[in-house]
Formats: C-alpha cells, structure tokens, sequence
C-alpha cells in the first residue's frame, strides 16, 4: 500500500496528530540501542487498546508489517523495522491504571516507565522487583518483550517472574487476556511463552505485574580488587558458602575509569576490579552475613571492602552501576555490548578468553555484568564511522557469544536476540529446536505481520513431518 | 487383531520386550478413566521415546505419559488410549552442579531421592518445590502438572526454578529448550509452555534447576483461631508486612481433624493457621515471636512451635493431605479454586455456607498468601444418588471463584462426575489460542487427547 493511503487509514483511527511520516520522523523511530538501522513506513500512537487493535486489523488485512515500541533502548535490533511496516509506538499509552496493594499487584499500560512505576510504589511501601539498567526510560511493554532482566535477578528472578498476565492484541486484531491477577489460571502458561518473544508474538496493551513489600533492610558493599580473576572467584565462593545475596555485580578497571570521570561513585581508579554486593531482607542476622561475605572477598585478595554507611552512598553505588553504559561512551563513540551467559563458575576462565578476543582484533573491552548470575557484558568499544573497526567488532562479538556457548552458557542472557544474534542461535540450537519454536510463531502469527526476521534463523535443512 | 500385532512388533524392536507391558491382566493396573491401554512401554533411552513417538504420530495412536502416576487422575477422560508411555527408567540425576546451583535430572526420578541427594551435596542444598506425594511423585510429573505445595509463597512454583527443559515432541523431534544459565532469553521460552502443559505437548525428558542452599534454620507456628474475620485481619496484616514466611496455610476443623499429624486444636478452635519459617537462625527467631504476638493482637488462642522432626513431620502431613484422604475416602472429590488473594476470606466464608447446605463434610486447606483454596468433598456412602447435587455444588463454588478473577479445577472425582462437569473450569478468552499451539505442536493429536484445558 502506497504510504500516502496508509498514513490517512491510520489517521482515521487515532487521528492525524498520531501518525508521523515525515523523513525525520522515518529515520528517527527506524533504530534504536543497537547498531542496526531500518526504515518503517510510518509510525502509529495509539492511545487504546481498541485502537491498537484497529491498526493490527487494517496491517493485517492489507500485509503490513507491524513493529512494537516503547523508547526504543533495545540492544539487539528488536525493535528496528528491518523489513518496514508500521512502527507501534505505545508513548501515548503510559498510564499506571492500578496499584492494587491488597491483592499485591500494579496493572500499568505497555508505555509506562519501570522507574516511574516503582517510584509510585515505594509510596506505599511496596516494589517491583526487576531493575533493568535502563529502567529511568525503558517501558513495560519493552521489559515483556524483552523479558528485561537488571541485576536483582539472582535473588529475585527476570521480568517473567513477576509479569502474571496481560491483556494481548493477536495478529488479526483479535484481543485475549491471558494469565491475570490471581495464580495459576488453568491452561498454557500463555504469559511465560509471550514474555521474551521480542514482539513477534502479540503486542501487549496491559500488563499484570507482581509487586511485594520493600524488604525491611538492605546492605550494599563494595569490594576492591587488583584482579579480575580474583573477583570472580570471590562471586563463586559467596554462592558455595550459602549465600545468595541479592546482587553481584563487578566493573572492570576500563568501565570504572569512564564511570568515575562521569559520576564519580566512588570507585577507585587503580582497581582491576570492583565488585557491588547487597543483601537484603529482615535486619536479623544481616550483619553476620555482611561479616560472612567480607571475609571471603578478603580471603580472595579484595584488598579493601567497604559497606555503604548511608542511603545517599548506596544511591551513589548503584548510579555507578547503572550508568556504566552511558558512561563508556566517553572513551570511544560506539559499543557493541555483548550479553553472554555462562554458569557462575566459568566466570574467570570465560574472562580471561574475553580478554584474549579483544587484544587479537586489537579492540579495547570494557566488562561490565551481573556477576552473579554468569550474564557478562563485555562492551566492545569503536567508532562506527570507521568501516575495519565496525567489521572487526561484529566478528569479536560473534566469537564472544562462541565462548559463552561453548562454555556451557547460551548467548542472550537478557537483550534478546533481535535481529543481532540470529545467526548465533545455531551455537546453541539444533534446526529441530527452531523448529520447535517456528510452531509456536506460527500458531499465533501464521501470517508473520508481528516484528518479522527477528528472533528466529532461517533453517535449510529438512525439517521432520 | 492384526493392527496390535503390528503396534507390538514395532514397539519391541524399538524398546525390546522386557520393557513391554501387553498382559491385558497387567495392563489394568494402567487403566485410566475406565479406559485400558493396549501396551504400556518403558523406554529406557530418550531415542527410544523418540522413535516410539514419532511412529505413533504416523499411525495416529494415543499416547500417555505417566511417572509414577500419582496425578493420573486430573484431567478429561482421555478420548484416545493406545500407548502408556512410562517414564520410569528415566531416573538418573544427570548434572548435579551445587557449585552452580543448578540441578540437571531425567523425568522419571521422584523428588524425594533427589532431595535426599542434594541434602548430602557440600553443605546442603534443596530443590524448593513440595508438593503432594512425597515419597512417589517424579519431577517429570510434577513438572507437567505444575504442582506445587505451601512453599510457593516464597519460592514460587516450577516456572521460577527451571532454567532449561529437553523433550520429545509429538513429531518424535527431541527439542532443547534455555540451559543451564539463569538468564536466558536466546529464543521463545519453550519451558514456559511445557511446565503445566499436563504432557500434551510434549514428553519432558531432562530438566535443569536452580537449586538453593538448605536454610539455616527452620519453624512452624501453629496458630488457632475462634473466628474467622480475626484469621483473616491476621492473615492480611502478616503478607502486608516485612515478614517472610515460607508458608502461610489455613485449615478448617475438619482439615485439622483427618491430617495425618496430631494437631492439638483447643475445644472453641475452629481455624488454625500455619505458618512455615525459614531462613537465618536471627530471622526465624525474630519472626516466630513477632508472629505469636501478631497473632494475639488478631484474638488467637494459644500458639505452638514445632522446629526439627515435628516441623518437618507436620510439613509432609499437609502436602500428602489429598493422597491420606483418599485412603479413607476413595470418592473424595477434591477442588482447586484461585482468585484474588484479598478475597481468601470471604471465598472460604462463602464456600463454608455452600458446604453446609449440601450435607457433606469439607475440608478446607488454604494458601492464604496466594489466593489458591483446595476444597475437600468427603462424600456420604450412597454416592449415585447425591451426583446431581454435588455437581450443583461445583458450580456454585466454580463461580464464586470465577467472580473474583479466578476459577476451579476439580482435581480428582469419581468418574460419575467427571463425566459431567468440565474439569477445568470456566474457559476464557484465550482458549482458541491454546487450541492454534496444540495444532500446531501436535497436529495428530497424539498426545493425552482430551485431557486439558478447552478438551485439547
């Protein structure tokens, strides 16, 4: 359909304010955290359920593509329209609709802000437990179709844990409500098999969370190290003394260099390697355990361990943490983070290879990751602009993920596999596997209107009846 | 007849005839809803399954997966039933990683050993999962019924623990799906749609969990109560606060009567709550008083603490409830309602108006942190004539679930009244979606037809 048509089609349904097209427009919403670029054929806000269900309708009725968005932070091309379409771009839709603190949980429309949401809910004394980093502008409907995760998730689990059910726009604008706010509806775990599926499944207009009460304490430290390898086997030694504390998260020498020139946590610069510990939980017994944890990091060379004495030093920690991304752009202008998993104790020896990636393509890697539970992200740092270093990267990054795989972990831990990591699917599943999952697009989206050419390989070999 | 001859021949080339069960004596043993299997087979090696499998795809032959077959009974009457597929020999622990905190086991191992195993690892570590039939239930059963017991209040049920899950699928494919790692978002979670798929989409064949250190210290309280608004305001103030139970169970006079542990109710008691703690010793210490006084805030009566042997003791007499039932009542008919976890009290108050009306005795068990009530009909001796009320009273209690954003699963019943009731409760709007997965996962049909959600 000729762009022209399509744009006043759409306006009819949210009006001509709520639907861009211009070039700037096009280029704009045609990437995001990632490296790749599409270009869509417009892009739709629409402020309802009952629209985004007309829009789906006319996609589909007329074969167009469409590609759910929230704000974009996406780091492996989920939500580039690589193949044009209509970009949903849910902005409009950002309402927290309900925090139902009796029955412990927070209805919110796919465009709200995790930050905000949890914000909100520390009013009433209550959280959401995932964080991923970008959670001051990334959305909901993002964290559902990425199945965000954030360091809490050693303690707590990934976004799939507390996203209980939502309501669900189908390929043909059909719209179903899944799971709910009680437990255990009867039927397929509808919500698990969505949560992840990087928007080539269903689009998400409503989203049932699962929200607690704010643990009555919590205990942040910070340990210092001169060496990598002796902060990660300090991570594997707190798991084996039964500890499962509620992050562990390391930054190396090159990450804390940017980190400290920007924020200025309190990391210091001479450091190979920090680790960022907390506890959390009733205040009984938390000092013991700190105590506990301190001795094994000194046991494995820490050679300093200091405890966050206030709420405003933890606050200071953490922002450490979490701008460490934004903060490597200081050093060169792009990165291509890599997001592989390996099991916890393969930590040292995987980094110790990752390292030996970056000196053979002669790139500078800055490691950040969730220590804790095996997610690395080494951040390859670039400039796009020139043509060898972007080449060079791509073929690091392919060989990282090889490692992880190899080394018995997988190769999206949590940014999704996108159009990115597409080819690297077959280092950890067979053609049968794809096809096992082909079955499921197929039951939901036969005709591959949603987010298409993400996720999914293709496969050449014969598949069996 | 010369079509089972075939199906015989097939299936010994494929498992060979010691593990081939086709006695039609023997075979009752395997009968299900008054329906017999024509072969019951036990593979012993995951390409066994797989062959098998695909071969009964291309005949279209109904196959049903059972582990110890402790949950058989839940579920559709099976429209189809040629193969009984155990999954018996499968009971190896394939990769236990304590360092790692994962677990990797074949489906046909009970938790208990695995339990037991673990618990010897290192320093200790468990898999937080309890639920009914202790000592029988395989994980591989466990799994594809989602069961689960009190503990889920804090550790969550099978879909917070598994990180990875290999199956055969009805086309025969052995499929992987996630690992060993705890994040994993590489591909659709296949797992997801797996656990509590009740074996119609696939037979599970290997999982890996996460597993945890055993905690240092453990404690149950048990609290009785007059009246059931104070259990309520107690109940409530306790899931609001900063308080971490492992447990929070509510059980009724008659619950507390037929469990297979001696609880000392005192004479006007007529709730009594359960609370299961663990975690550090401080923790534990801390909360056990804090809850007593809670409790005597909210107008209890005397508390007891049980810690070690009786704890643990106490524990397995609330997770075998229904199994220890059924052993006095062979007719039991047992219900799972959920709903909105506010409404717990009002739901119970409103089932126990609905209990005295119809003449049977009930007995009540609730996860009140969770919003999940089991329902225990203890029907009289002359069932025959009572099924129509009985079927009156299901749907009585299905809507007031219903009516609070939940629904009822009739989790075992004579076959008098399965036949007349939908098992799984009210359908909703995402049932055609269910069907497509089915369709597309297996187009034969081959897999425990009949038996889940919306007759699939």
């Amino acid at each position: 359909m000729e762009q022209e048509k399509m744009v006043e089609e759409l306006a009819q349904i949210v009006g001509k304010e709520n639907v861009l097209s211009s070039e700037t427009d096009l280029m704009l919403y045609g990437y995001d955290a990632s490296l790749f670029r599409g270009k869509p054929d417009c892009i739709v806000l629409p402020g309802s359920t009952e629209e985004v269900s007309k829009i789906v309708k006319f996609a589909h009725a007329n074969m167009i593509h469409v590609v759910g968005r929230g704000s974009g932070t996406n780091l492996s091309g989920g939500t580039v329209p690589t193949k044009g379409g209509i970009v949903l771009h849910f902005s409009r839709m950002n309402k927290t609709l309900e925090i139902d603190i009796e029955n412990q949980r927070a209805v919110v429309e796919p465009g709200v802000f995790t930050l905000l949401l949890k914000n909100q809910l520390a009013r009433y004394g209550y959280v959401y437990q995932p964080d991923p980093a970008s959670e001051k502008v990334s959305t909901f409907g993002g964290n559902f179709g990425e199945n965000s995760g954030g360091p809490h998730c050693l303690k707590y689990g990934v976004t799939t844990n507390h996203i209980l059910g939502a309501e669900i726009v189908l390929y043909d604008g059909e719209v179903i409500q899944i799971g709910g706010k009680a437990l255990d509806n009867p039927g397929y775990d509808l919500t698990g098999i969505l949560v992840g599926s990087e928007g080539t499944l269903g689009i998400a207009t409503k989203l049932i969370l699962r929200i607690m009460p704010k643990p009555e304490a919590v205990k942040t430290m910070l340990a210092i190290y001169n060496s990598l390898e002796d902060a990660g086997k300090t991570v594997s030694a707190i798991i084996a003394d039964g500890i499962v504390p509620a992050t562990l998260e390391m930054l190396d020498r090159l990450t804390i260099k940017a980190v400290e020139e920007s924020i200025h946590a309190g990391f210091p610069l001479d450091a190979e390697a920090v680790l960022l510990i907390e506890l959390d939980g009733l205040n009984d017994g938390m000092e013991r355990l700190a105590e506990r944890i301190m001795e094994i990091c000194k046991k494995n060379n820490a050679r300093e361990v200091k405890a966050a004495k206030s709420e405003a030093e933890r606050a200071q920690l953490w922002a450490g943490r979490k701008g460490a991304f934004g903060a490597v752009a200081r050093l060169r202008p792009n990165y291509l983070v890599c997001d592989g998993t390996v099991p916890r104790t393969k930590l040292p020896e995987v980094l110790s290879k990752v390292v030996e990636v970056g000196k053979k393509y002669k790139l500078a890697i800055a490691n950040v990751f969730h220590a804790g539970d095996g997610n690395l992200h080494p951040l390859i740092l670039f400039d796009e602009r020139n043509e060898e270093e972007l080449r060079k990267v791509h073929l690091a990054g392919s060989e990282i993920l090889k490692l992880c795989a190899d080394a018995g972990g997988t190769i999206s831990g949590e940014h999704g596999i996108g159009t990115e990591k597409m080819k690297e699917m077959f280092f950890v599943f067979t053609p049968r596997d794809i096809a096992a999952m082909r079955k499921v697009k197929k039951a939901f989206d036969p005709e591959d209107v949603y987010n298409p050419g993400k996720v999914l390989p293709e496969t050449e070999e014969p598949l069996s009846a | 007849m010369a079509k089972t001859d075939k199906l015989i021949s097939t299936l010994k080339e494929i498992v060979g005839e010691a593990s081939i069960i086709r006695d039609p004596d023997k075979l009752r043993a395997y009968a299900l809803d008054g329906k017999q299997p024509k072969v019951a087979i036990f593979p012993g090696k995951i390409e066994e399954a797989s062959k098998v499998i695909a071969y009964a795809n291309q005949q279209h032959l109904a196959i049903i997966p059972m582990g110890s077959g402790s949950k058989m009974g839940i579920g559709g009457i099976p429209e189809k039933m040629d193969i009984v597929l155990s999954t018996r020999r499968f009971n190896r622990i394939t990769d236990c990683d304590s360092d790692n905190l994962t677990l990797s086991v074949e489906s046909g191992i009970t938790l208990n050993e695995v339990q037991k195993h673990l618990a010897k690892e290192g320093s200790g570590y468990f898999l937080p999962l309890d639920p009914p039939y202790t000592d029988k239930a395989t994980l591989g059963g466990i799994v594809a019924t989602n069961s689960s017991g009190p503990r889920r209040l804090l550790y969550g049920t099978a879909r917070d623990m598994i990180t990875g899950i290999k199956a055969v699928f009805p086309n025969g494919d052995i499929v992987v799906s996630g690992g060993k790692t705890v994040k994993n978002v590489s591909g659709y979670d296949m797992c997801k749609l797996l656990i509590g798929s009740f074996g119609t989409l696939g037979i599970l064949y290997e999982m890996t969990f996460k597993l945890l250190p055993l905690p240092e210290k453990e404690a149950t309280l048990l609290i009785p109560f007059v009246n059931r608004d104070e259990v309520n305001g107690f109940v409530h103030e306790v899931i609001h606060s900063e308080f971490i139970p492992a447990s929070i169970e509510t059980l009724n006079v008659v619950a507390v009567k037929k469990i297979k542990y001696p609880v000392s109710m005192p004479a006007n008691g007529n709730y009594l709550i359960a609370i299961g703690l663990e975690g550090i010793s401080e923790g534990i210490e801390r909360q056990v008083s804090g809850l007593s006084n809670m409790g005597k805030r909210h107008g209890a009566l005397e508390a007891v603490t049980l810690s070690s042997e009786k704890h643990h003791a106490f524990w397995i007499a609330i997770r075998d409830f229904p199994q220890d039932l059924r052993e006095d009542y062979p007719n039991l008919i047992s219900l799972r309602s959920n709903f909105l976890i506010s409404k717990w009290g009002e739901i119970l108050r409103n089932y126990e108006k609905i209990a005295q009306g119809s003449g049977s005795d009930y007995a009540f068990i609730c996860h009140s942190g969770n919003g999940i009530l089991y329902s225990y009909i203890l029907p009289e001796k002359n069932l025959r004539s009572k099924i129509g009320s009985l079927i009156e009273t299901i749907e009585k209690l299905k809507s007031e679930a219903v009516k609070n954003e939940g629904n009822l699963v009739v989790e075992s019943s004579p076959l008098s009244i399965k036949k007349k009731v939908d098992v799984w409760g009210q359908s909703r709007s995402d049932s055609q979606i269910m069907h497509r997965l089915k369709e597309q996962i297996d187009p034969a049909a081959i897999l425990n037809p009949g038996r889940f959600v919306g007759g699939i």
